[in-house]
């Protein structure tokens, strides 16, 4: 039985890696500092659907996969970190009872904590380790952009996905 | 989609054993941050770049380094104003633009900015994916971590295969009246096509999870394992060249 319960935990994993990923690669707009895209809808849809370990994993290995593929290796660890955080947080607050839906007031607090991990984090952990805070600063505007789409989006995903595929709940864990 | 940095070539970046080149981007990565003189750290950049233009060339170095060329414009333009101490470089009457060590530091943090991104572009262009995670497994990455990584990248092409599937015919219905559309109807729009790429990727868990079983995952005697490095014989001194490297940069440059 034990058995059974890894298998599918490594394919959920894999499989939820493989979906940040390309939504990573798939929609990309340069900026000053590498490019806004849609993880954070794919991050957003994992924290609501599966739970806080699926969230972390998935989020920051997909991301994590994406830089070094696009050629941002520089970024993979910053990524990793940042949008690992950042699913991990979204699928605490939003965490209930099988069955039951999150209340308006968690998920706007999800919403906030989604636009802060993201800002701050890149913000911190890149004036740290590559840039200077004035650099980092520029990029501040993009990624609260992106991460609030992505936040509306992966809300928007994560309701419709349920209602259109069922099964989904039982590869939660 | 590409789901490889990989750069075909025959250099000796090619034979240098994929664990050794694991320890040689990290200890370049914690050089670049040591103290070390600007002028050290630029000539060593400079190393890094010749050689990865010998090895993979020089079309590759070129698109690397386009990929970072706007940061590297933003940090050049903003980062010498952090600096208000020292020499002035550019002033205006009385007040200080620039100063000389605001301009030295924009281009050590430019330096290493470019430094660390060939390091570590270098790794992903000259080793294949898939020794990587054998260099990473004997760097004791966990089983099950490298198994998910490896699986991931066997789905990749599928899901990105059927977003580009799925748009296209959403697209198809729409095409009209897209033109008329503005950013926020675009994101609405992009709804269906999301949800129904997910879809299409949970449908091929279980699947997956029943073909982990099968292959014995979890049970003491394995159906399958990962093979071995053992194709590059030179471990030893690939990883005494390494640290031989990183030392002499290191005795060489130290301010």
């Amino acid at each position: 039985m034990q058995e059974n319960k890894n298998a599918l935990k490594i394919a959920v994993t894999a499989v939820l890696t493989a979906v940040v990923v390309v939504f990573t690669m798939i929609v990309r707009i340069p900026t000053a500092k590498g490019y806004l895209n849609l993880c954070d809808v794919a991050i957003c849809f994992i924290a609501f659907t599966f739970g806080p370990a699926s969230a972390f994993i998935a989020a920051g290995l997909g991301t994590a996969l994406a830089d070094l593929i696009s050629g941002y290796a520089q970024w993979a660890p910053i990524s990793f970190a940042v949008h690992g955080l950042e699913g991990l947080l979204i699928a605490l607050i939003v965490r209930n009872k099988a069955g039951v839906e999150a209340s308006l007031l968690k998920k706007i607090l999800a919403g906030i904590v989604c636009m802060a991990t993201v800002t701050l984090g890149y913000f911190a952990l890149s004036s740290l380790f590559i840039s200077t805070a004035a650099v980092a600063a520029a990029e501040i505007p993009g990624n609260l952009v992106q991460s609030a789409v992505g936040f509306i989006l992966g809300l928007g995903v994560s309701t419709a996905v349920k209602r259109a595929y069922p099964p989904v709940r039982f590869l939660a864990w | 989609m590409n789901t490889s940095a990989y750069v075909a070539g025959h250099g000796w970046l090619y034979r240098f054993d994929p664990r050794a080149k694991i320890l040689l981007m990290v200890l370049l990565c914690v050089f670049f941050f040591l103290p070390i003189t600007l002028t050290g750290l630029a000539l060593t950049v400079l190393l890094v770049v010749v050689v990865g233009w010998r090895n993979t060339g020089g079309k590759n170095i070129a698109r690397v380094f386009l990929s970072i060329a706007p940061m590297l414009l933003f940090m050049l333009l903003f980062s010498p104003f952090n600096v208000r101490s020292g020499q002035s470089l550019w002033s205006v009457r009385s007040l200080t633009i620039i100063t000389v060590e605001g301009a030295l530091q924009a281009l050590r943090l430019a330096c290493r900015f470019i430094g660390i991104t060939y390091v570590c572009t270098l790794l992903f262009a000259t080793t294949v994916m898939g020794e990587i995670m054998l260099a990473l497994r004997f760097w004791r990455l966990p089983y099950k971590a490298a198994l998910v990584v490896t699986l991931s990248f066997t789905y990749i092409p599928f899901i990105a295969e059927s977003f580009s599937q799925i748009s296209e015919s959403h697209r198809l219905r729409e095409s009209a009246r897209e033109e008329r559309k503005n950013y926020a109807q675009r994101l609405k729009d992009l709804l269906p096509t999301l949800t129904s790429v997910l879809v299409v990727a949970l449908r091929s868990i279980p699947n997956l999870a029943m073909s982990l079983e099968m292959r014995g995952l979890g049970r003491s005697e394995r159906r399958t394992n990962y093979r071995s490095l053992d194709s590059y014989t030179h471990l030893f001194t690939d990883f005494v060249i390494s640290i031989i490297i990183v030392t002499v940069l290191w005795v060489l440059c130290k301010a």
